[in-house]
């Protein structure tokens, strides 16, 4: 494909690549300098460039989190708890719908879509009585229990997409063979399809990482999550905007380690249709 | 938990284990050393506390309790919405974990009648420990009585004045008078008119700096011009033996108060219109505000050059601090706020969360808070009346007396009334009010809707009519109940 | 599709269990999620009738019919809170779309670095929403904040109020913000349907001398449609629904300019603790959105392959 791309072209395509990354990852950059920056910088017009950080916020920001390493430790548990949980309700799910003639597949599959027309906002009060009733009110398992809502039906449908793309011929050889579904399922399916199930747990990590709402009212003083902590830093007597860009940081650098670390999966993974088979 | 289920409360329990080492105890505090053997040593009590600068210096000296009582704290911080929703979720199901809760003073009467926090009458009763008459009455009666009933108490209150910058009022040759009722509203104004549009020293000053972010910030601010003026929220609530939530928002007072706020907007950075609470006190702090008035913390925080850098502001050794202005000869009622710590009700631990109460609001305690360093000093909001003429904190905070002239002017019911739907009348308020501000309505049609939908609220929320009991809840009924507590 | 004909070849002792295979696959997500949901709406549902509102009782008080219904059919913001919703629910996905493809075509050119572009690209979507409030809050700031600095160097006119104080540029400033954030996703799962093409396709296209245009929109186009549809319903939901950036950016203000029917149910719920008229405006939402995507669903899944 290269060898067609004319210079005068392939300069453009350059510039506009320039501008998008300048758009899109200039305003990390510059909310990651902000937490290494002295303060009376961050503000700054015309805004300072160059600056000497001091060794103490580069400390807390990247070693040691001081007050946030508690929340971000929760922020992990809670990830990975919904992550683990998300994956033996939505694969079989999944292989179900992508395998098997179910008479309303179609409902059941737009019926998982549709859970996630409820704003959630407005199930924060009723999601408190109800895991206060079951006895699980300020747990970790509350959050994770009902972080599920958003990724189980976003997992089953990515899932279903990914499953749909192996070949059939493969199963059905292993069942002429005399190999029962489970066998089948978990031997030659889940196998062929582990791209997908990274990059379904990987937005399924970051969905969780990210929420904010649930723990506002699920979480206790022992298990509250990062958005909840860098929300606090926002006062009624003052922001300080240094804290917030620290505990944003550590935030932030989890799930973009991930994307970084799994990257050939995210879209080898999405785009495995396109592997030949 | 066992003890529960034999119908005996820990409390019980505790109270009969005091009793018997109460003697012990006395004696060693007596001596003025170490206490180390209160009943409740050994046990540990969560506080729930909002993140406001008092925390900070509270989480410094809370060493101390600890030393002094052997009780351990695990200290939690929330922001105010986070704690809020925290709050109430937990008391609609029973389930708070905390033992000392952070109780907003708009909310105290709903966590007392709801039986969310339990009142502090029968602890307070005979504790010459409390010491409850240094504290102000006028602290006490805003923030942490409800119906004749001690609910919480305050660790931090705040009154509202003003803090103008000396270099500039000097240069323009302005006189700020630093006398109570010395100012009128109108002379307030066109002193920041003064000062609007100067060049001063190489800074292009703007008049003053107002909150215009609803829904509470605008209205924390507002409603002290509207006490000044003498409006009121409603027909009679709370000093009246019959409450009647009847809307009184089209005064000639409110309006008075709506057309002053307007005007100050008009002299203030325009950026101001999505202020919220800190963003005034940070912009005066970066030296192009002549003057405006706010709650007292302010007093210190524009020292610093952003909240909790402990780095000086420009503003640092030039700015001065003088009494709100007055509206012609209505009498001047300045705005009360602030936080406080109450007991909830589900704590089984009410004694330790008890003396928790009674160490952290102790002047000794207060005191303590004042002196901590740690972000150039930041906490001057006593409650107490003695700290006021204390000559260590006068050195480090040489405004305390004209706060406490302030605070001793205070009435919190008035500028904002504790009804029991402040928050949805706050949220209101503070919409209309942003409004007039962007020119989108006069001040006219802004009270006319307010009170349309505050008589929708009141009405739809059963207040109007009031058929549940009034009471009669005025200053002198919380002097009565200072007294008959102490 | 060749479905495999599961029962018929079983014996005959496992006849029954491999006919509810399918279904017994499906259900424990189904059961976990309907417990889950369930609670929520009926709570909402029973409530939306009842006057509980837990400033004045800790407790329902009574039924009152539609009253709580009325109430926010009637209150200033609801229907302002709803045009803005629309307007930045459908501009936001549109907007995420269209500049998600144009990214996805120019990483699919596959020139040297952009594998590695396509790597970073990711990351803003990869952040908290509440963080990118914060970020955007810094960056909108009218004193030093750094776009506010940008757009006054190209000699653009601000308003003077700032960015997130203008009724004219809060609602953009919300918009830009969840554009920024969402735009690499649509991109990057554009791109993943790009490169599912088959290449042979369109090397057989190209030998009949199609132009880039036509090679487009009658190739790579109907190719990624499918999985467009699915992140564009997706997106629409999870955008009417927005709360945490209007909640750091602006408040829903100045006026209503930036209010969305997530952050009035956010005031009504957990501000104002009314019970009521929040379960209420719930339904509401719920019967909104359910009409548009019904819609979207009847339209485009017509031809969907189950």
């Amino acid at each position: 494909m290269e060898s067609h791309t004319r210079p005068l072209r392939r300069l453009v395509i350059y510039a506009l690549l320039a501008l998008m990354m300048l758009f899109f990852i200039g305003p990390i950059i510059w909310f990651v300098l902000l937490a290494i920056r002295p303060p009376a910088t961050a503000f700054a017009t015309p805004p300072v460039l160059l600056f000497e950080p001091t060794a103490d916020a580069i400390w807390h920001t990247l070693v040691d989190p001081g007050a946030n390493a508690k929340q971000a430790r929760n922020s992990l548990i809670v990830a990975l708890g919904a992550v683990l949980l998300n994956l033996p309700f939505s694969v079989p799910a999944a292989y179900s719908l992508s395998r098997f003639r179910l008479r309303s597949k179609k409902f059941i599959m737009l019926w998982y879509l549709g859970l996630l027309m409820a704003p959630p906002i407005a199930f924060l009060i009723p999601y408190f009585v109800l895991m206060t009733q079951i006895g699980l009110s300020g747990t970790y398992l509350s959050m994770i229990l009902v972080l599920q809502t958003l990724i189980i039906p976003f997992s089953v449908w990515l899932m279903k997409s990914f499953i749909d793309e192996v070949p059939r011929e493969l199963e059905e050889a292993a069942r002429v063979d005399g190999a029962s579904w489970h066998v089948i399922m978990l031997r030659i399916t889940l196998p062929l399809v582990r791209p997908g199930l990274i990059v379904t747990s990987m937005f399924a990590f970051v969905f969780a990482w990210n929420n904010a709402a649930f723990p506002l009212v699920l979480s206790s003083q022992q298990t509250a999550t990062l958005p909840i902590g860098t929300l606090n830093y926002f006062a009624s007597t003052g922001v300080t905007w240094s804290f917030i860009a620290t505990a944003a940081v550590v935030a932030m650098l989890p799930p973009m380690l991930i994307f970084l670390v799994f990257d050939r999966y995210v879209v080898r993974g999405l785009t495995f249709g396109a592997v030949k088979g | 938990m066992k003890f529960l289920k034999n119908g005996l409360s820990r409390r019980q329990i505790l109270k009969t284990t005091a009793g018997t080492t109460a003697g012990a105890a006395a004696y060693s505090l007596g001596l003025g050393g170490r206490a180390p053997a209160y009943a409740q040593s050994g046990t540990s009590i969560r506080v729930l506390s909002v993140e406001d600068p008092f925390l900070f210096a509270l989480r410094d000296t809370i060493g101390d309790f600890t030393e002094q009582t052997g009780i351990d704290v695990e200290l939690e911080s929330l922001s105010y919405d986070a704690m809020q929703a925290r709050l109430v979720t937990s008391f609609v199901s029973n389930t708070s974990d905390a033992d000392v809760v952070t109780v907003d003073q708009m909310w105290t009467g709903q966590y007392i009648d709801n039986g969310w926090i339990r009142p502090l009458d029968e602890f307070a009763a005979g504790d010459a420990d409390l010491d409850i008459t240094d504290f102000m009455p006028e602290v006490l009666y805003s923030l942490n009585t409800w119906r004749g009933h001690l609910a919480t108490l305050p660790v931090a209150a705040y009154a509202q004045g003003v803090m103008y910058r000396r270099s500039v009022a000097d240069t323009l040759g302005l006189d700020i008078p630093d006398a109570d009722g010395s100012w009128t509203w109108d002379a307030y104004t066109d002193t920041i008119a003064a000062m609007n549009g100067q060049n001063v020293n190489g800074t292009d000053m703007f008049g003053t700096v107002i909150c215009g972010s609803q829904p509470t910030p605008i209205v924390h601010m507002f409603t002290q011009a509207a006490a000044s003026y003498g409006a009121r929220w409603f027909e009679s609530f709370p000093a009246s033996p019959e409450w009647d939530f009847t809307p009184t928002v089209t005064s000639p007072e409110m309006l008075a108060a709506v057309e002053q706020y307007a005007r100050l907007y008009e002299l203030s950075p325009p950026e101001a219109i999505n202020y919220l609470w800190f963003d005034a006190g940070t912009r005066f702090s970066t030296g192009d505000i002549g003057m405006f008035y706010w709650w007292t913390p302010y007093f210190y925080l524009i020292k610093n050059n952003g909240y909790m850098t402990g780095e000086p502001s420009v503003v640092a050794d030039d700015y001065g601090i003088a009494p709100l202005p007055v509206a012609g000869s209505t009498p001047q009622v300045i705005s009360l706020g602030g936080w406080s710590f109450g007991i909830p009700s589900t704590t089984e631990k009410a004694d330790a969360a008890w003396e928790f109460l009674k160490w952290s609001t102790s002047a000794a305690t207060q005191k303590a808070m004042g002196l901590v360093d740690t972000y150039n000093y930041q906490f001057s909001d006593f409650a107490r009346r003695s700290l006021y003429d204390d000559s260590d904190l006068l050195s480090i905070y040489p405004y305390l007396p004209t706060q406490a002239g302030m605070l001793a002017q205070g009435n919190g019911k008035i500028a904002r009334p504790p009804a029991p739907v402040y928050t949805t009348l706050e949220g209101i308020m503070g919409l209309e009010l942003n409004k007039v501000l962007i020119g989108q309505q006069s001040a006219d049609e802004a009270l006319s809707t307010m009170n349309d939908l505050f008589l929708n609220t009141l009405r739809g929320n059963f207040l109007i009519p009031y058929s549940l009991p009034s009471f009669d809840d005025t200053p002198e009924a919380t002097q009565a109940l200072i007294s008959s507590l102490a | 599709m060749a479905t495999i004909p599961v029962a018929t070849t079983a014996p005959s002792g496992r006849r029954t269990l491999m006919a509810y295979l399918p279904y017994l696959l499906v259900a424990p997500s189904v059961i976990l999620l309907l417990g889950l949901i369930a609670y929520p709406l009926v709570f909402a549902l029973k409530n939306s009738f009842y006057f509980w509102n837990l400033q004045t009782s800790a407790t329902p008080v009574g039924f009152v019919g539609f009253a709580n219904y009325r109430m926010v059919l009637e209150s200033p913001e609801f229907f302002s809170s709803l045009i803005n919703t629309l307007i930045l629910t459908i501009s936001g996905t549109a907007l995420e779309f269209g500049l998600g493809l144009a990214i996805a075509l120019l990483l699919a050119t596959r020139l040297k670095g952009m594998s590695v572009a396509r790597a970073l690209l990711i990351m803003p979507t990869t952040i908290a929403p509440i963080v990118v409030g914060f970020l955007f809050r810094y960056m909108y700031d009218p004193q030093g904040g750094i776009i506010t600095w940008l757009m006054a160097s190209i000699g653009l006119d601000l308003p003077v109020q700032g960015i997130l104080g203008s009724t004219n540029t809060s609602l953009l400033a919300i918009l830009i913000a969840d554009v920024w954030q969402w735009t690499p996703f649509f991109a990057i799962i554009l791109y993943a349907g790009l490169l599912s093409v088959p290449v042979s396709l369109l090397e057989a296209a190209r030998l009949d001398g199609a132009s880039a245009w036509v090679l487009f929109w009658r190739i790579k186009f109907p190719f990624i449609m499918r999985t467009a549809l699915i992140i564009l319903i997706l997106r629409f939901m999870q955008l009417f629904n927005t709360f945490d950036l209007v909640l750091v950016l602006t408040r829903g203000g100045p006026g209503t300019s930036s209010r969305t029917l997530g952050y009035t149910l956010y005031q009504q719920g957990l501000i104002d603790f009314n019970i009521g008229m929040a379960s209420a405006t719930t339904w509401l939402v719920v019967i909104i959105v359910n009409a548009i995507v019904g819609l979207y669903i009847f339209f485009a899944f017509r031809k969907w392959e189950w």
